[in-house]
């Protein structure tokens, strides 16, 4: 039997105007990564600020290994570590001071403490750094003591709320890859992000998240497999030229479901039918309309938002599909 | 000129936004009003003052109990007369030198001082006026050879500035203890560091009693370069024990600082915080009677006065600092100051816990 370590019931946050999380259940396998994916503002971080018991909920409970996050807070807080979307550090003290400041806030005896952070600090590379101010490192720098700072008390949860925004390609990767190297060891993670291939490549299992609910949640491939299932086909066309005649001359095609504008140049199109591409050349030549390539591809998990959610994933979750002529996908 | 306009209107969109910043918009201008409208009061008489008098002149005595002449109280040595100022039985101070009768009657030059009381200095300037006319009549038309000067109890020139040196010392301690403390939490709500010491399992209270501390440092070590500033370039000296002048700075600390974890709790953010806060400091550093003295205010003003704990910390540090007063005798302010510090403690520590959590 698959042990549980983290669940939620029915969690529920209102703010004064906002319904920022609205009745989410979920439940964590241990050595499990657990994505929660979904647009900024969708409720993501109020969901790990709950879990951490950071924020109390309206409604709803949570547990973190079996503890209550409301009435056994201290003892949930043993149990997790937190990496959140601000960098918990202090500018003016070195690394080595920041480690040891929250080592010790965790009750650990310096010895102890010393050992801990310089093992870490090791794993990410960051030992010639140790006695620098933290305001004197990168972003990435910053990002990776920020990583090990939450690890210091071994917690066997670690909870992650966009641990690669705003960071440069390079530490990104290395911070992925140091997150998969966490789950070997046997650390339970939860992952939020707004990254469709972060959430894609990290995560064994996917929550989407849209509007404080979870449209959507199992392995990225079930996800994906609702839309081949569906037989939906998605194909790119290359137009030098859009015209928005071409596109609804597109779109009242009877088997089309949705289409969108990539770019400028680009328009992509979600087909429910038997031969979708003999059609839609078919169409394409009738109505002479100039294409420079066409193509299908597989499905994304950013095709099973937009299928789940009826609009792109950006970073107003509010604007509709129609406010289109943007691309957020990242390859 | 036309991109300024725009900068301007949109500034004071931002600004009109906040409803704190609003609140003490109107509220600040109010209270500046009142404090200077009632502040100066009308100059006292002379009739009413008392005066408590120490004479080395045994013959002195006599004539003034004598001539029935009122408002001076006898006393048997300078200390107990210090004792007489320090409880705010008398307005002001006279010590009579010896053979201070005989030197008048063969018209020699002869001084008489007067003492100025720790709470009101500004009233030995009127009592020195008021013991010339009333020395001048008793004794009959000799007053020309009386000379009347105003001393500091510790000796020496009278000297304004080292009767506002413990009030401003208790004024800064803490205001900055106040300020710093709300700007350090402020600071780590916003920055996201206080959810990474939120994550810890230390208890709530931990947090705000190490800011506590942190900044009770900070304030005692400005209050000692105030200090040092005053003995070096002022000549201020301290007649009462070092200790006691200490404990009264952190007391005084201890008393206000509730306050400043109760708003600081509050507020949404950093500049309500510091709005809210400077709508009460700015009334307490004219109230308080740092730099004018409580006694001079009109009644009503008096009583509101004893809302703000720097007027307790503010006299009883006068006290120490130039009476030397010993812990027993400013012992109403100590009790005042105590009564703030565990009520707004006891206030603003669960309080804190519980607004941080939510």
């Amino acid at each position: 039997m698959e042990e549980i370590v983290i669940e939620a019931r029915n969690l529920t946050k209102q703010f004064k105007q906002v319904l920022a999380v609205d009745n989410v259940s979920f439940r964590v396998k241990k050595g499990e990564i657990f994505g929660l994916l979904g647009p900024n503002g969708a409720g993501k971080s109020t969901t790990i600020r709950m879990l951490t018991a950071l924020t109390k909920p309206t409604d709803g409970k949570a547990f973190i290994n079996g503890y209550d996050v409301v009435k056994e807070a201290k003892m949930v807080r043993k149990n997790i570590g937190l990496v959140s979307e601000k960098i918990i550090l202090y500018d003016r003290l070195t690394a080595m001071e920041n480690l040891m400041f929250f080592a010790k806030l965790n009750n650990m005896n310096t010895k102890k403490a010393k050992k801990r952070c310089n093992k870490l600090l090791e794993m990410v590379e960051m030992t010639e750094w140790k006695n620098t101010r933290v305001s004197r490192f990168s972003t990435g720098m910053k990002q990776r003591i920020n990583v090990i700072r939450s690890l210091l008390h071994d917690p066997e949860i670690i909870f992650l709320d966009e641990p690669t925004l705003g960071l440069d390609p390079q530490t990104t990767r290395s911070i992925r890859e140091f997150i998969r190297e966490l789950n070997e060891q046997g650390k339970t993670i939860v992952l939020t992000t707004h990254i469709m291939v972060e959430a894609d490549n990290l995560s064994d299992r996917i929550a989407i998240i849209d509007h404080g609910k979870i449209a959507a949640m199992d392995t990225s491939k079930n996800l994906k497999r609702m839309i081949d299932n569906n037989e939906t086909s998605i194909i790119d066309l290359d137009i030098p030229n859009i015209t928005n005649p071409m596109l609804s001359t597109i779109n009242e095609l009877h088997c089309v479901e949705k289409v969108f504008n990539k770019n400028s140049e680009e328009i992509r199109i979600y087909m429910n039918c038997d031969d979708p591409l003999e059609i839609l050349i078919t169409l394409l030549k009738e109505n002479n309309i100039p294409v420079k390539g066409i193509k299908t591809v597989e499905p994304t998990l950013e095709d099973v938002f937009i299928k789940l959610t009826g609009h792109e994933m950006r970073d107003n979750p509010g604007k509709q599909a129609e406010n289109r002529f943007e691309n957020r996908r990242i390859r | 000129m036309k991109y300024a306009l725009f900068i301007a209107v949109k500034d004071l969109i931002y600004f009109f936004r906040s409803r704190f910043a609003l609140i003490a918009f109107i509220i600040m201008p109010v209270f500046m009003m009142l404090m200077t409208g009632y502040m100066f009061p009308k100059m006292q008489s002379n009739k009413n003052m008392s005066i408590v008098v120490f004479s080395h002149d045994k013959g002195f005595v006599n004539m003034i109990r004598d001539s029935e002449v009122e408002g001076f109280t006898f006393v048997e040595s300078e200390k107990e007369l210090r004792e007489y100022l320090i409880e705010e039985k008398a307005d002001a101070g006279m010590i009579v030198p010896e053979n201070f009768l005989k030197s008048v009657l063969v018209n020699k030059e002869v001084a008489v001082k007067i003492i100025p009381s720790p709470s009101n200095p500004q009233m030995a300037m009127s009592a020195s006026q008021g013991v010339m006319t009333t020395l001048g009549s008793s004794l009959g038309g000799s007053k020309s050879q009386i000379e009347v000067k105003l001393e500091n109890p510790s000796g020496g020139e009278f000297n304004y500035y080292s009767f506002m040196a413990p009030g401003i010392m208790a004024m800064v301690a803490i205001m900055s203890v106040v300020n710093g403390l709300a700007a350090a939490i402020t600071m780590e709500k916003e920055k996201g560091t206080m959810d990474g010491i939120m994550t810890t399992p230390i208890p709530r209270s931990s947090i705000i009693i190490g800011k506590v501390l942190s900044q009770t440092t900070r304030g005692l070590l400005q209050a000692i370069v105030i200090l040092l500033l005053a003995i070096f370039l002022f000549g201020v000296s301290i007649e009462g024990s070092l200790i006691l002048t200490f404990f009264l700075l952190i007391l005084g600390i201890f008393s206000f600082i509730g306050i400043g974890i109760i708003i600081t709790a509050g507020a949404p953010d950093q500049e309500s915080s510091q709005m809210i806060l400077t709508s009460i400091t700015f009334p307490m550093l004219f109230l308080s009677g740092v730099f004018f003295p409580v006694e001079q205010m009109p009644t009503f003003m008096q009583y509101l006065s004893k809302a703000f704990p720097l007027t307790f910390a503010a006299d009883a540090l006068r006290k120490v600092m130039i009476m030397g007063a010993s812990l027993s005798s400013i012992r109403v302010d100590v009790i005042a100051l105590t009564i703030f510090a565990v009520v707004t403690l006891l206030l603003a520590v669960p309080l804190f816990s519980r607004l941080t959590t939510t």
